[in-house]
């Protein structure tokens, strides 16, 4: 307890929240998630170069199929609107949110890229997103008690 | 290409930052979260404004999903190109990175030329930004995201002219990252734009109502 | 990298050769050096305050007895609506600027910032957006809708004219020179720190300004959409705000206080930051509770984005909403209240000098906590009911930015003119000023309170004779004007400073952070070897090395030295300093004609675009530094 604080609070200025000195050089470490296993963990590290520097063309040819399967998938829902129904905007979401991480994971190299950067962009997002939601919903409710 | 060339690739720029990440980069992804806000703000104007317009032409009358899927699909495909010309440019392999950042204003033209078609429709059809709510938020909103896919177009070809002329090379791909990060960018805005503005109020119908509301 | 080649780059033709001179216009026109841009914004901005103070005055003459004719009704709106808008945008933030382009990279051990031709651009779209807002006064046609140009006042139907149209490019152009000076300084305080200075070695003001930073990063960018929506509104007749065509202008409401919100906090954490410097300078203390100073910055900085409604109580939003925001505005307030008593804990026990800059410095911490505390007051959705857009608003936020902002900012000037100029500002003369602006403020602001709770509403340009407001009132305008005196014998002091020239060493005040370090005005180049530090308040344990047992406990110095950087800096024997530009200067006139081609016609837009691609290709095309004739 006592090391956690001073982790924190201490005057010295050692603990945690500092920004690594050199972090040029460290990738990320490789893909070790919950799921997809170890099948999963080899395709990645192969697709990717092992996740440790910016992968080749092919991988990023892959990506791009992949996102245009999914913009596929999105306009095939569109089609089946009446059948989706109520959860026709929330799949909708969600293949968006697929293809927005793909973008920014992949082709924006965070995945590959420093941590730093990822904080940074998420930051922004959390921001933006928690800010919106909220007047979103304060007008949706102000609207519909009016 | 091994790990230690991408360092060195960056090291005159990185040396002497106190983190080690390039300046450029860093203030490229501040922008991008800067971005976020505004966009933010418009995509949020426009959704609780969904389903106010008083008057039509209303969005299931004039929007039309087929061709703006072949122009996302465009733009999807231009990020490909770019991701393909930074690598390239990095591995030093010239003619295939101007080729690659050519390949990006090439597909950037196309979609402003429909989004240039699609306005010019919808113009034909009677909406226009001083109609109704749906067509003040949705011209504003994707006219300023043409704005940026415009400016991303201009500075691409810029670097293509200096890819060419040799100005551009691996030692210094720093600044075709960036300019690629704000291209990818722009495109994760339009990934929302499409989800929001298209595919989910495509078939929105006047308010129940509206008719009255007039008088 | 002796072996690289050296990089080919794009030529661009130049019309003028590189500016290198070292003194007259040209040196500062095309100047990169982060000192002498602080300088120009400190100068412009107080020029602004100046115009914004006199603009105050007139406000006060009117209002000093019932139904005054002093000013017309027009007239009042645009001076109201002028002295809001200047005092902010064009007084407290680029004066906090000035601070962040002065001492951030000297504080850090810095040479310059990060990008130091996009930091004079900064500038020059900055100069150049506030003289397009304020051109407004030469055509006739001032902005009169209020600071915060509510909907569906602002809008074309019931404010035709070009007045509001002044105010929202204006505030459009000035937002592009905020968020470039936010990238710029964040870039620089993550990026370009001295080796060894970890984040939770940084001083106090760097830590605010970096939460400043981010703040007008992320912030702006609203005020950018509501300034769009607005322009677009008034300009092509769109219908964001205009409810006959489907719009909401409670939507102008909730854009600009998302906006709005955060930007109290980028007015007032670089006045904490301040406060923060001089307190332990002068308590001879180091600041007592360094992270929760930081983490109370850091966490105003992200709470300010979730109070925005409480401006909108009385809105009509629904009981759910005005119940959430209340909680989190009173929650704000903790964070505020951990500094204060960090301040207070800073001075206790400590041997305290008291010198005009710490007056001021005390000053602040009494008058913001006045303006805190009415603030915690109208958290409260009943209370704002009945205090809503009355005078009990107007002290409050009166208090907060004069008494607290401002008030910091003046303690920043007094503190800090020595190592900007060389020489000491005058201390009796100081003493007098700060008397005079404490003692006027107080009666200007203090009798506002009770004129609001009696209920005379804001922005009125006169009232009636039976409310038994007029001696409140008169008050007022007498502090008004012995706060004018304040600020003439601060003018006068400068003057005086610039006269006698009683010279300043390096450290003047027995300082504690790296700035005081290298002479009094800093060379070109800041220091003249980049500091290795080991410590907080490294400078002050250099010099005073026996006491640092009684911070640090034994072994954590070991850790410390882990720190050491590579050899690399040490050794660095020639400085590198970037170039003069003109480019930043040709970009930002293309940015403000472009401006003014939005406020008049689209031919002056075609005008304004070769201007700007001139500077952008230009810009880009030209390197850092241009290579030594000598091969080097």
């Amino acid at each position: 307890m006592k090391k956690l604080l001073k982790k924190l609070f201490y005057h010295d200025g050692n603990g945690w929240w500092n920004l690594p000195k050199n972090m040029s050089g460290k990738p990320n470490p490789p893909y070790e998630g919950p799921i997809g296993g170890p099948w999963l963990i080899k395709m990645i590290n192969l697709m990717t170069y092992g996740g440790k520097s910016h992968a080749g063309p092919r991988f990023y040819i892959i990506v791009g199929i992949f996102l245009a399967i999914i913009t596929a998938l999105e306009v095939w829902a569109f089609e089946l609107e009446s059948e989706l129904a109520i959860l026709y905007i929330p799949i909708l979401l969600i293949l968006a949110l697929i293809k927005f991480v793909a973008v920014v994971a992949f082709y924006m190299h965070l995945r590959f890229d420093n941590r730093f950067f990822s904080y940074v962009f998420a930051s922004g997002m959390i921001v933006g997103t928690v800010v919106f939601s909220l007047l979103l919903f304060i007008s949706e409710a102000a609207y519909m008690t009016r | 290409m091994s790990e230690t060339a991408v360092i060195n690739n960056h090291q005159d720029e990185i040396e002497n930052t106190s983190t080690g990440l390039s300046n450029k980069k860093l203030m490229m992804w501040l922008f991008l979260a800067s971005d976020v806000m505004f966009f933010g703000a418009f995509i949020s104007t426009y959704l609780i404004y969904r389903g106010k317009s008083l008057v039509g032409p209303y969005p299931s009358e004039v929007l039309d999903i087929p061709i703006t899927t072949v122009s996302t699909f465009i733009l999807l495909m231009s990020s490909l190109a770019m991701v393909l010309a930074l690598h390239y440019l990095k591995e030093n392999e010239k003619n295939k990175a101007t080729l690659w950042i050519l390949g990006v204003v090439l597909l950037g033209t196309i979609f402003m030329g429909f989004q240039f078609y699609e306005f010019n429709h919808f113009a034909h059809l009677g909406l226009t930004p001083r109609t109704n709510i749906f067509g003040t938020t949705f011209f504003i909103l994707t006219g300023l995201h043409g704005g940026h896919v415009t400016i991303g177009i201009l500075w691409m070809a810029f670097l293509a002219y200096g890819s060419h002329k040799g100005t551009l090379r691996s030692d210094n791909a720093i600044d075709l990252e960036i300019a690629g990060l704000y291209w990818h960018f722009v495109d994760i805005v339009w990934i929302i734009i499409f989800t929001v503005i298209y595919l989910i109020s495509a078939n929105d119908m006047p308010p129940a109502g509206s008719e009255l509301l007039i008088h | 990298m002796t072996t690289k080649p050296a990089t080919k780059s794009l030529v661009f033709p130049r019309f003028f050769p590189r500016p290198n001179s070292k003194t007259g216009i040209w040196s500062w026109i095309a100047t990169v050096d982060h000192k002498k841009i602080g300088t120009l914004y400190g100068i412009t901005s107080f020029f602004w305050f100046i115009v914004a103070g006199l603009e105050a005055l007139l406000i006060r003459i009117q209002l000093s007895q019932a139904n005054n004719d002093f000013l017309s009704p027009d007239m009042y709106n645009s001076l109201f609506t002028m002295h809001g808008t200047t005092m902010i945008f064009l007084v407290v933030m680029p004066l906090s600027a000035a601070f962040f382009n002065w001492l951030i990279p000297l504080q850090i051990g810095a040479r310059d910032v990060a990008f130091p031709r996009l930091n004079a651009l900064s500038y020059w779209i900055f100069l150049f957006g506030s003289i397009l807002i304020n051109f407004s006064w030469i055509t006739g046609e001032a902005p009169n809708g209020g600071w915060f140009g509510y909907a569906p006042n602002s809008g074309v139907t019931f404010n035709p004219g070009k007045g509001m149209t002044y105010w929202v490019v204006g505030l459009n152009v000035l937002g592009i020179s905020s968020i470039a000076a936010g990238l710029n300084f964040v870039t620089t305080i993550i990026n370009m720190r001295a080796p060894g200075m970890s984040m939770f070695k940084m001083p106090i003001f760097t830590w605010m300004t970096l939460v400043t930073s981010i703040l007008i990063i992320l912030a702006l960018p609203i005020l950018a959409v509501a300034g769009i929506q607005l322009q677009t509104d008034r300009i092509y007749g769109t219908h964001f705000f205009n409810s006959l065509g489907g719009g909401d202008p409670v939507m102008w409401q909730h854009i600009f206080w998302l906006f709005g919100h955060p930007e109290v906090y980028i007015l007032i954490l670089p006045a904490m930051g301040i406060v923060s410097e001089v307190l332990p300078t002068f308590a001879r203390k180091p600041i007592f509770g360094y992270s929760f100073v930081v983490f109370a910055g850091a966490v105003i900085g992200f709470m300010g984005w979730f109070v925005w409604s409480h401006h909108m109580f009385t809105v009509g939003l629904g009981p759910a909403a005005n119940s959430a925001f209340s909680i989190s505005t009173m929650l704000i307030a903790v964070p505020t209240g951990i500094k204060i008593f960090n301040w207070l804990g800073t001075l206790w026990g400590g041997s305290i000098r008291f010198n005009t800059a710490m007056l001021f410095s005390l000053g602040f911490i009494a008058m913001f906590t006045i303006g805190g505390l009415s603030g915690v007051m109208h958290a409260s959705p009943p209370t704002d009911a009945q205090q809503q857009d009355t005078y009990f608003v107007v002290a409050h936020f009166h208090y907060v930015l004069f008494g607290g902002a401002l008030l910091g900012i003046f303690s920043g000037i007094y503190f800090w003119w020595p190592k900007f100029t060389g020489y000491f500002l005058n201390e009796k003369i100081g003493k007098l000023n700060f008397i005079f602006m404490l003692i006027g403020f107080n009666i200007q602001f203090g009798p506002m309170h009770w004129l609001g709770m009696d209920g005379m509403p804001r922005r009125i340009y006169t009232y009636a004779e039976n409310m038994g407001w007029e001696g409140s009132n008169l008050a007022a305008t007498i502090g008004g004007f012995i706060l004018g005196v304040g600020v003439l014998l601060f003018i006068y002091n400068v003057i005086y400073s610039m006269i006698h020239k009683e010279v300043a060493g390096a450290d003047p005040w027995d300082g504690r952070t790296l700035e005081w370090s290298t002479s009094s005005p800093p060379p070109e180049h800041d220091f003249d070897e980049i500091p290795q530090v080991k410590f907080r308040d490294d400078f002050w344990f250099k010099k005073y090395p026996e006491t640092i047992k009684e911070y640090y406990e034994h072994g954590e110095i070991e850790e410390d030295t882990e720190d050491k950087l590579s050899e690399k800096s040490n050794h660095e024997d020639e400085i590198h300093l970037p170039d003069m530009s003109y480019y930043p200067f040709i970009l930002g006139v293309g940015i403000a004609i472009l401006g003014a081609g939005f406020l008049s016609n689209i031919y002056i837009i075609a005008i304004s675009v070769p201007i700007m691609i001139w500077g952008l290709l230009g810009w880009s095309m030209e390197p850092v530094n241009d290579p030594h004739p000598d091969g080097h």
